[in-house]
């Protein structure tokens, strides 16, 4: 599956610069030590923007809940339908969630709870995305 | 040749929401033709059955737009036709199933049909 | 005039608050809709503005008022269904010449100011209040029933207008372009992962059912009931243009949008105006209407810690939201004759109901509970407007249905299983919304 293409922005730069050399990278508050996505102009719990930096994660997490997609908004996607739409949680984080569509796992057979592991995979524009594959 | 001809509603027949180009007394004479009718919408089953009675045709099958591949199982024919006004909705989901395609103004010239005019 | 966003202190969002202190004293005397269309037919006649207008008058003969009475406007100035006017489509001015415009020509059509209502409604000569209460009629109407306790507006009307254009539903626009900003790719609603509107709620939806044990399939008598009561609905969509019921089979044959959530699920965008006429409850009782006093509104404003809201997350906040409602209105979830929480999308009604409590339930009760008598008929009325999936899009059938239940004026769709006293409307989302307490008596 193709996605669309991804034009890094001032706030989400950093992500999208880590993706392309292969990490992933979330955004946290050091006053709080605490992670958030999607990543935000200021900490979403002190408020602060003085305290953000990116950090890299293991890169590790689980299937927390899954959906199929068999009507999907974006043109671009509409030909891979029905797809499936996971949300992974990070294992550094539980509480960090992420989207994906699983590359490798059949459609609607996706086994919730599953640990899985980041890849990166090229957008239309050629920027890279996150995207997790379940773990043999 | 047995032929199976899928009608969606809305925007393809005269009472569909938006009405549609193809008149019921088309589809009835489609059916006394020789050839399977039916509906394949997005309407409820219940209102698709409803429209039929109301008509006073004796529909063939009446299906969920996802559901063509059902009617190809279920009915043997030579040909199977869907027409319907959306790309998405009808003609991908035409050509997945199988069915080959029209749009509800190419069906008015009933392109189905031998010269004869009969099915089979 | 200026027209501001409700400021936050209009809201009550916390627990401890004790009981509203203008709980009774602010009432609902008036009732307007516009007809309902699927889309603008692209003429003057039909705009959103038109059908604003038509509300608004249907609302102040409704209630009986001289409109120089009134003195106060609340409403929200967005209006899409998820339709926006494409940039590069020229706007028909003649649609835009036959009112008296704002300075935006699309006032009217895809927006609306309370300067285009006041511009064009010369008879509302005398409203000196005007404030916007943004996202769904839930918000306005605490806006409203806010601004009349606090005595900054005596007579007001309150409106929500949709307006539906031409095209598939969130399908233009961004959806269909070859790159997108990266802050929309990883935001949490519409991404480059391509989730459908219905997505979130879906998979809260999953994860309830193997929480507790529960299916999809127990959906269908919750859908039967909705789309039966909207049909008894004579201003709701259905009832209007298609008036076919919706049964268990054509619920369990629907084509999925994005599994659990199937096309029923789904709500239909369409074109509609509703509004209401709020007043003091002593100048309630010189009007036509019997007076439908307000107890309480309480707002949600919930956030997920990510990007989906999990199930606990939901939980909690809709039993904090249940929580508010009742402190505030002095009452407890059995002084509730019906409930009219929102239900766009079909899926997410239970975590209103379980939040309520209502009729004792507690989580996971929902789906066992619709397999009971929830019609109008019953003891346990179960949104006996219909809402959403019975009437179309506009997020006000739930709120008029609480008004005209408690007056006795809900025609085919009247509560016949028990007296309907106190009723509770609102919404949108279980992590973020408006809701308010109705009842016949103002204490």
């Amino acid at each position: 599956m193709v996605k669309q293409g991804v034009v890094p922005d001032e706030l989400t730069k950093p992500f999208w610069d880590a993706a392309n050399q292969g990490r992933l990278e979330i955004q946290s508050c050091s006053a709080c030590n605490r992670l958030q996505n999607p990543p935000l102009p200021a900490c979403s719990q002190c408020k602060s923007a003085d305290n953000l930096e990116w950090k890299e994660m293991s890169g590790k997490g689980k299937i927390y809940n899954y959906g199929v997609v068999y009507d999907c908004p974006v043109r671009l996607l509409q030909q891979d339908q029905p797809f499936n739409l996971a949300v992974i949680t990070l294992d550094d984080d539980p509480g960090i969630q992420m989207y994906s569509h699983l590359p490798g796992t059949p459609v609607d057979d996706v086994p919730v709870g599953a640990a899985v592991e980041v890849i990166f995979e090229e957008t239309a524009n050629g920027q890279k995305v996150p995207e997790w594959r379940v773990v043999a | 040749m047995a032929i199976l001809i899928s009608f969606d509603i809305d925007g393809t027949l005269e009472v569909g929401d938006p009405p549609g180009v193809l008149t019921m007394e088309f589809v009835r004479k489609t059916q006394e033709a020789g050839i399977l009718v039916g509906s394949c919408s997005d309407r409820p089953i219940s209102s698709q059955r409803a429209i039929w009675e109301k008509h006073g045709i004796a529909y063939d099958f009446a299906v969920s737009k996802h559901q063509l591949p059902d009617v190809k199982a279920k009915f043997e024919a030579d040909v199977y036709y869907h027409i319907g006004d959306r790309e998405d909705l009808d003609r991908q989901y035409a050509l997945a199933a199988g069915f080959e395609f029209f749009w509800p103004d190419e069906a008015l010239g009933e392109p189905w049909l031998p010269l004869d005019g009969k099915s089979s | 005039m200026t027209t501001q966003n409700a400021p936050t202190s209009m809201y009550r969002t916390t627990e401890g608050l004790g009981v509203w202190e203008h709980k009774g004293k602010v009432a609902a005397v008036g009732i307007g809709h516009s007809p309902t269309t699927r889309r603008w037919d692209g003429t003057a006649e039909n705009t959103m503005g038109a059908n604003s207008i038509f509300a608004l008058r249907q609302a102040i003969a409704d209630a009986g008022v001289d409109p120089a009475d009134i003195d106060g406007l609340v409403l929200d100035p967005v209006t899409t269904t998820g339709a926006h006017w494409p940039e590069e489509q020229p706007i028909p001015m003649d649609v835009v010449n036959a009112y008296n415009q704002t300075d935006d020509p699309l006032d009217g059509i895809a927006k609306l100011s309370a300067e285009w209502i006041l511009k064009n409604m010369p008879e509302l000569k005398n409203v000196k209040f005007t404030m916007y209460g943004m996202g769904c009629m839930s918000h306005a109407i605490v806006v409203a029933a806010q601004a009349v306790g606090e005595g900054r507006t005596h007579t007001c009307l309150v409106l929500k207008s949709w307006h539906n254009l031409e095209g598939r539903y969130n399908q233009s626009g961004i959806s269909a372009t070859d790159t997108v900003p990266g802050t929309f790719a990883m935001s949490p609603g519409r991404t480059l992962w391509g989730a459908p509107g219905s997505y979130g709620t879906a998979l809260q939806f999953a994860e309830y059912c193997r929480k507790y044990g529960k299916s999809h399939d127990m959906m269908a008598p919750f859908m039967a009931n909705s789309r039966r009561n909207g049909l008894m609905f004579p201003e709701g969509y259905w009832a209007q243009h298609r008036p076919e019921a919706l049964t268990a089979e054509d619920y369990l044959n629907a084509r999925w949008i994005a599994k659990p959530a199937n096309l029923f699920d789904n709500d239909i965008p369409i074109m509609v105006s509703g509004a209401y006429l709020f007043t003091t409850a002593e100048r309630a009782n010189d009007m036509k209407q019997k007076p439908v006093y307000i107890l309480n509104h309480a707002s949600s404003r919930g956030a997920q810690r990510s990007i989906l809201p999990t199930l606990d997350e939901v939980e909690a906040e809709t039993a904090e939201t249940g929580r508010k409602l009742y402190e505030g209105a002095g009452i407890t979830a059995a002084d509730l004759s019906f409930e009219n929480m929102y239900d766009g999308f079909a899926l997410f009604h239970q975590f209103h109901l379980e939040g309520l409590r209502f009729r004792g339930m507690q989580n996971g009760d929902a789906l066992d509970f619709y397999q009971t008598d929830i019609s109008i008929e019953g003891p346990n009325p179960v949104l006996p407007s219909g809402g959403n999936i019975g009437s179309g899009r506009s997020r006000f059938w739930m709120h008029t249905d609480c008004i005209q239940q408690i007056q006795g004026r809900a025609g085919a769709r009247q509560i016949t299983g028990i007296k309907p006293e106190i009723g509770v409307s609102g919404g949108p989302m279980p992590m973020g919304g408006n809701f308010t307490v109705w009842s016949a008596s103002p204490d």
